[in-house]
């Protein structure tokens, strides 16, 4: 017993000194957690920005909007803050917006019934492109397999190229 | 003046409706005396559209505030300068400037010409007048920049005009030297492609054999090609100056609107160079100018109709149904001239192989007109949606940068591509040699990017194929050189100045290349743009990047026509002072509205570009938002580049077209090797 309250004090102080450490570093700890939720939706609000469009008819993005004489943008940039703050998730904060502005506030709308066909053409068309190019190549390979050229050996195609490098235009 | 003016346009649209009717005549009944006629009616359009003009600006220089158009547009505070270019700020005078333009190219073009191609001309004269008379009629009737505010009866019954003490002013967003230039490059472009559509018309209808009409419109497709692409670039540098959101290029549907033709324009540019050499895409070269003319005439639509929304288009008005109307027209004659007269449009000669340059030519007007579908696309989506679903949307930049950026990065692969594949046939051996170097350079150049943390996929794949390009470009030049040094026993660089001058055309079109590798690699620099606002009182400090911004002082400042709220700032770099900006916020009174103007530290490697961007509701504090955009000065010494190789190419030889040497190489050759 005895030789248990030295070494009890001793612990006892060892513990409170830890207690007081860790009470200090959960208090830097939650005010760093703090700072950097705070930077984490200041940066949420800019991703969530640039997904939104400026409804004041500049076409800008909603985050790089500064049109001459903008009446819409720092409200709304506002309201964004406000309800990134709120912990509502991205798409919520979207549809809100949606829900408020009309779908024009959407930077690219969903791909969803008619508006799919704005991510298909883009697509289909070129390779629509592709398959007539390939055809018109059939055709005009085909046009001349029975004419009565000469096939061109490589070096000599090569050779007259070189010979006449300088001249030929691009 | 008003009625001076106005009588000017109204006798222009008579000698309009003369040209294309006694043209008409002249071709159907062969009779010179009438096509003469209708000739020199065509010519007789530019002055009297010229005193039309002079008429405007006289009454904007003499603040005649009674016309609706110059108190619109002017007050009697605007510089000298910006009422010269208040004839282009809004609608009516616009449209009239387009006519204008358009009969200074009518004029040349019927000049020039007028002791050559006979059988052309008539046509050309024509369809020229024909697009000249839409215009004119919108001059008169639609859109008279002529028109009074209001007339009153004084006492004794005599009308007087009303007149306001002073005008509204110009837009405070045109009043930048750029916006002086910018306009009148892009107009020079749109009615610039009107030249090489009418021979193509004038071609086809005719039924005019050969590629003479590729060789007429070689250089005024050029010259429109490259003030509509000046233009677009100018533009973009004057949105980065001026609007203040940091960036160049916002896929506005009005700046699509202008990236359309150019980009037809392009691809017609290399595509006549197939029909040129080998006989080929006659249908498609037909139809390119035909596409290109139309999209110019869609761009001055959408611009002026407000059609779509955009912060360019001035004007919600009805005359969009006019330009409608008028493309509807012109594609129906077009589709009709072209079925009429198809036969004549068949392709000479085949294609020996898939990997020559004929197919990387296919490509390249493949991939050209994907991107212009696909940025036309997206522009015009949002009026298809609303009429489909009745709901309105909007097509913001990432669909374009989705879509496009891969696009144009083939793009690029293959302008560096195309110019080493021979005509016919390249052999295998020859790709090794001529590409090898190129691809370890593009490595080299991506994985050193990479290291020095460029990781970025598609910035590092633009760096990889920039350095392609460029190397092949370079390869180009010095094998033609060193046949040229060889020779004459001169230094490789004075041989690279003969050759180019030898053939200005194909140097001057590998400059442009460069100058597009020089493009691309500024707009790759984008993925890595940083930006920071702030509250800034004065004494506080900011940093972004290398730089620490320290607010010195605002004050305000009152000149001409505005006031401006100016910011001083001190740019400090590791602690040492490199220089000062001043980033304005200005106000125009006579329009009430308020604009900025940005300070940029540019540098090659980045830009520090700093906004004022007012002062915050919550604090009153001023705002300070400020950008590094790296690589920026890329696309603008790029565009130079661009400008210089086209300038280059627009010039003859120095020595008569080589073909004597082809001859001479070609002598041992079958005949085919000859014509390659």
């Amino acid at each position: 017993m005895t030789q248990i309250y030295p070494l009890g004090r001793g612990m006892r102080c060892t513990c409170g000194l830890a207690r007081r450490w860790g009470g200090a570093a959960a208090l830097v700890g939650a005010l760093f957690l703090c700072a950097v939720m705070n930077a984490q939706q200041t940066d949420r609000a800019r991703q969530i920005g640039k997904r939104l469009m400026c409804v004041c008819g500049c076409n800008q993005v909603l985050t790089e909007c500064n049109h001459v004489g903008c009446t819409y943008s720092h409200s709304m940039l506002k309201e964004l803050d406000d309800r990134v703050a709120q912990g509502s998730t991205d798409d919520l904060v979207v549809q809100s917006f949606v829900q408020e502005y009309g779908t024009t506030v959407e930077l690219v709308p969903p791909a969803t019934g008619f508006n799919r066909w704005m991510w298909i053409m883009p697509v289909l068309l070129p390779l629509a492109g592709l398959w007539l190019a390939q055809r018109a190549i059939v055709k005009w390979r085909k046009r001349g397999a029975d004419a009565s050229e000469v096939a061109m050996p490589a070096e000599l195609m090569e050779r007259a190229r070189r010979e006449s490098r300088v001249d030929g235009d691009a | 003046m008003d009625i001076f003016g106005s009588f000017a346009l109204l006798l222009a649209l008579a000698v309009t409706a003369y040209a294309a009717v006694a043209g008409t005549a002249g071709i159907l009944t062969r009779k010179p005396l009438l096509t003469r006629s209708a000739r020199n009616a065509g010519m007789a359009i530019f002055p009297l559209v010229t005193l039309a003009v002079i008429a405007l600006e006289y009454l904007f220089f003499t603040n005649n505030f009674s016309m609706a158009y110059v108190a619109e547009h002017s007050n009697r505070d605007l510089p000298y300068f910006y009422k010269f270019a208040a004839l282009w700020s809004g609608q009516e005078g616009s449209l009239l400037f387009w006519s204008w333009l358009l009969s200074i190219y009518s004029f040349l073009a019927l000049w020039v010409n007028r002791r050559k191609h006979p059988e052309l001309m008539p046509y050309v004269g024509v369809t020229l007048a024909c697009v000249q008379s839409f215009f004119l009629i919108l001059n008169n009737w639609v859109a008279s920049p002529f028109n009074v505010i209001a007339a009153a009866a004084a006492p004794g019954g005599v009308m007087h005009l009303v007149a306001r003490a002073d005008g509204t002013g110009l837009n405070p967003l045109l009043q930048y030297w750029e916006m002086v230039i910018h306009p009148p490059l892009l107009y020079l472009g749109y009615t610039g492609f009107s030249v090489p559509f009418a021979f193509g018309m004038a071609a086809l209808l005719g039924r005019y054999p050969g590629e003479k009409w590729i060789h007429i419109t070689r250089r005024w497709t050029m010259i429109a090609w490259g003030f509509l692409g000046c233009g677009v670039l100018l533009g973009a540098h004057w949105a980065y100056s001026v609007l203040g959101w940091g960036g160049y290029w916002g896929w506005d549907p009005v700046e699509n609107a202008a990236l359309l033709p150019w980009i037809t324009g392009t691809a017609f540019l290399h595509s006549v160079m197939m029909q040129e050499k080998r006989g080929m895409m006659r249908v498609w070269n037909i139809w390119l100018i035909f596409v290109t003319f139309l999209l110019s005439i869609l761009g001055t639509m959408l611009t002026r109709s407000g059609v779509v929304s955009s912060v360019h288009a001035f004007a919600q008005s009805s005359i969009g149904s006019w330009f409608v109307g008028f493309l509807i027209i012109s594609t129906v004659f077009c589709a009709l001239a072209y079925w009429r007269n198809r036969d004549y449009l068949r392709s000479d000669n085949r294609l020996d192989a898939m990997v020559s340059r004929e197919s990387s030519f296919l490509f390249n007007n493949l991939v050209l007109l994907a991107a212009c579908f696909a940025v036309l696309w997206g522009t015009l989506f949002p009026v298809l949606s609303e009429w489909a679903t009745g709901e309105k949307i909007s097509v913001g930049a990432p669909f374009f940068n989705r879509v496009n950026v891969p696009i144009a990065l083939f793009l690029l692969f293959l302008t560096g591509v195309g110019p080493l594949l021979a005509w016919r046939r390249t052999s295998l051996d020859s790709l090794r040699r001529n590409f090898t170097w190129p691809v370890v350079g593009g490595v080299i150049a991506a994985v050193v990017a990479f290291v020095f943390g460029f990781r970025d996929f598609y910035s590092a794949m633009c760096l990889f194929l920039g350095v392609f390009v460029t190397l092949t470009i370079a390869s180009e030049f010095y094998r033609g050189a060193r046949v040229i040094s060889d020779k004459s026993h001169g230094n490789i660089f004075s041989a690279a100045v003969q050759l180019t001058r030898r053939n200005t055309r194909r140097y001057g079109g590998y400059i442009v290349h460069f100058g597009m590798v020089l493009i691309f690699i500024g707009v790759a620099g984008q993925p890595f743009n940083k930006d920071a606002q702030k509250d800034m009182p004065p004494g506080s400090q900011m940093a972004i990047g290398p730089y620490t911004l320290v607010c010195q002082n605002f004050d305000s400042v009152e000149k001409g026509n505005y006031q401006a709220d100016r910011a001083t700032i001190e740019v400090l770099r590791n602690g040492r002072s490199e220089m000062i900006l001043y980033p304005e916020r200005r106000f125009y009174p006579a329009s009430q509205v308020t604009g900025t103007i940005v300070a940029i530290r540019s540098t090659p490697l980045r830009d520090l570009y700093v906004v004022f961007a007012g002062r915050s509701p919550e604090t009153g504090q001023p705002v300070i938002h400020a950008y590094l955009n790296p690589l920026v000065k890329f696309i603008w010494f790029g565009g130079i580049i661009v400008a210089l190789g086209t300038l280059l190419g627009l010039m003859p030889n120095s020595q008569a077209a080589p073909a004597e040497r082809a001859v001479t190489a070609g002598a041992l050759l079958p005949r085919e090797a000859q014509g390659a």
